[in-house]
């Protein structure tokens, strides 16, 4: 199976928790590694801002003196995003449905973020 | 008694400005400077200080309303007054215990005087009493600063520097024993305003400039300024910046920057913050969102990569549309292959008179340079004005 489909399948093992509308693997400098996105959104512009987003929180972050944040979450009234570091080359990017209960997503991009570190190291 | 400026970071500079002392607002024309000498007042009205403030060509309705504007409320002291050389002037009793017909200087000099006696601070015009009252005010004013000192009393002056006659200027500069350079910074039109420290004879103080913005309510505040860093892929803008800067970080992921570089310098008297942009298209959005409130930008291009500098035209034009000042970097000097300033100016038709400063941000050469030159366009009048008076050290 190529590296690619084995990380596609991890972004579909995420999906089917359920309340998650998009997801993305993503290099640190913001390129985009897999994703299941659907077609009307921009994958590239997620991607690159989500590598922004967590790059600028961790080192706001540590900055402070407070260590490496375990993730970002942004919350709007249409949904969330969570956005959490996959080994030194990679982050995993997820979008879910406003109603998600964000205790079991944690738990599941926790999972999937570390099948993504061991894959791309 | 002690006696402030009121003015931000100023009083952090002077502690006080000693009994006896006189502190004039030197103010271009270009700027509304009179809320200085009305801040100070304040300040000092506030301590419960007894405090007199002059107006000659402006009625005194219309200064009160001013003061009320920065919300000011002085009229609500009894240990304010104002000096009323105005209503008489354009042929009207005045309303005002203390007024005088400025077009009799003796009676000015009289009553000013009177008022030094009475008061702990007060406020002149210099320059209007002039305007007004011509060349011979001068040794009335002379007069009156002797008089500051004597009675240990504390003088605000203002004096906006028209092309007025050499030997007033000079009089007015060595009889203030502390000076403030009130300017603006232009680039066609004016973008903001700075003033300076730029004598005070009683305290060894380094020079320093503080850009300022007015708010009603509330008066003059400091800001530093910003300047942004931007500039194609790996041409060395985050280098750049930590090469300049006192301390910096930069949000850079696998060799690029993900979100944006950030230094901090003070560099001749200027506290100054930079911002780096990202280089990569991608991060475009992030571009001009650190675009906003630039004072200026710095364009920093690899002199080896002809190739990107249409990108780089692209990325200045989509910050500064607003004619925002730019200076170009062209960095990477060291390389053998480096393109000269001139052929780049050429390759980009970039005007003449923007400065191309050559660089290598990785080795620190020519660096300062870049800083130098913009702040040249920035707030080249105020380096010009540097001569004007010794700034004690
Ligand atoms: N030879 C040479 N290399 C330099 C110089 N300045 C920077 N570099 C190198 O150029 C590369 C890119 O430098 P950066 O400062 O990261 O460039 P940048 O413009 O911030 O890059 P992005 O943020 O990715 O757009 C690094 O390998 C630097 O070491 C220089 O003056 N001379
Ligand atoms: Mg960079």
């Amino acid at each position: 199976m190529s590296l690619r489909s084995q990380l596609e399948d991890i972004l579909k093992d995420l999906k089917s928790t359920g309340d998650i509308e998009a997801s993305a693997i993503v290099s640190r400098d913001g390129l985009l590694i897999a994703a299941d996105i659907s077609a009307n959104v921009n994958a590239e512009a997620f991607a690159a801002m989500s590598a922004t987003m967590l790059g600028a929180a961790e080192t706001a972050m540590t900055e402070l003196g407070k260590g490496i944040p375990d993730r970002v979450v942004v919350e709007s009234s249409n949904g969330k995003i969570v956005a959490t570091g996959a080994g030194e080359k990679a982050l995993l990017v997820v979008m879910t449905s406003p109603k998600a209960n964000l205790g079991l997503i944690l738990l599941q991009i926790g999972k999937a973020s570390r099948r993504v570190e061991e894959l791309l190291g | 008694m002690k006696v402030v400026t009121g003015i931000p970071v100023l009083d952090d500079l002077i502690d006080e400005i000693p009994n006896g002392k006189t502190l004039t607002y030197w103010i271009n024309p270009e700027v509304e400077g009179d809320v200085f000498a009305m801040q100070t007042i304040y300040t000092n009205v506030e301590e419960g200080l007894k405090c007199a403030y002059t107006t000659i060509t402006i009625s005194p309705e219309s200064i009160l309303a001013e003061f009320e504007e920065f919300g000011w409320n002085v009229k609500d002291f009894e240990n304010f007054e104002i000096v009323d050389l105005y209503s008489e002037y354009v042929g009207y009793p005045s309303k005002y215990k203390y007024s005088a017909n400025p077009l009799k200087i003796d009676e000015v000099c009289g009553l000013l005087k009177n008022v030094l006696e009475e008061f702990d601070v007060i406020y002149i015009p210099i320059s209007s009493i002039i305007d007004v009252c011509g060349d011979e005010s001068i040794s009335c004013i002379e007069s009156i600063f002797k008089l500051v000192k004597e009675k240990g009393k504390v003088l605000i002056t203002s004096f906006v520097s028209w092309p007025y006659p050499e030997k007033i200027k000079k009089i007015v500069g060595d009889l203030s024993n502390a000076i403030v350079k009130i300017g603006g910074i232009h680039h066609r039109v004016i973008l903001g305003y700075y003033y300076g420290l730029v004598k005070v004879d009683w305290k060894n103080v380094k020079s320093k400039s503080i850009l300022f913005k007015l708010v009603r309510p509330g008066g003059v505040r400091a800001y530093i300024p910003k300047i942004l860093v931007t500039g194609p892929y790996n041409a060395g803008k985050s280098t750049f910046v930590h090469a300049v800067s006192n301390v910096a970080l930069s949000v850079d992921r696998l060799g690029t920057t993900v979100a944006l570089d950030h230094g901090h310098l003070e560099y001749k008297g200027f506290s100054i913050d930079l911002f780096g942009t990202p280089g990569q298209e991608r991060f475009d959005p992030i571009l001009r969102m650190l675009g906003k409130d630039a004072l200026g930008v710095i364009l920093v291009v690899d002199s080896t990569k002809p190739e990107t500098f249409p990108r780089a035209k692209q990325m200045l034009e989509s910050v500064t549309h607003f004619g925002l000042p730019y200076v170009v970097a062209a960095n990477k000097q060291d390389l053998s292959n480096a393109l000269s300033p001139e052929e780049i100016r050429k390759k980009m038709y970039l005007p003449e008179d923007v400065p191309i400063i050559p660089i290598s941000a990785s080795k620190g050469e020519g660096i300062f340079k870049v800083i130098d030159a913009l702040l040249d366009i920035l707030v080249g009048s105020w380096k010009e004005g540097e001569n004007e008076f010794e700034i004690s050290t």
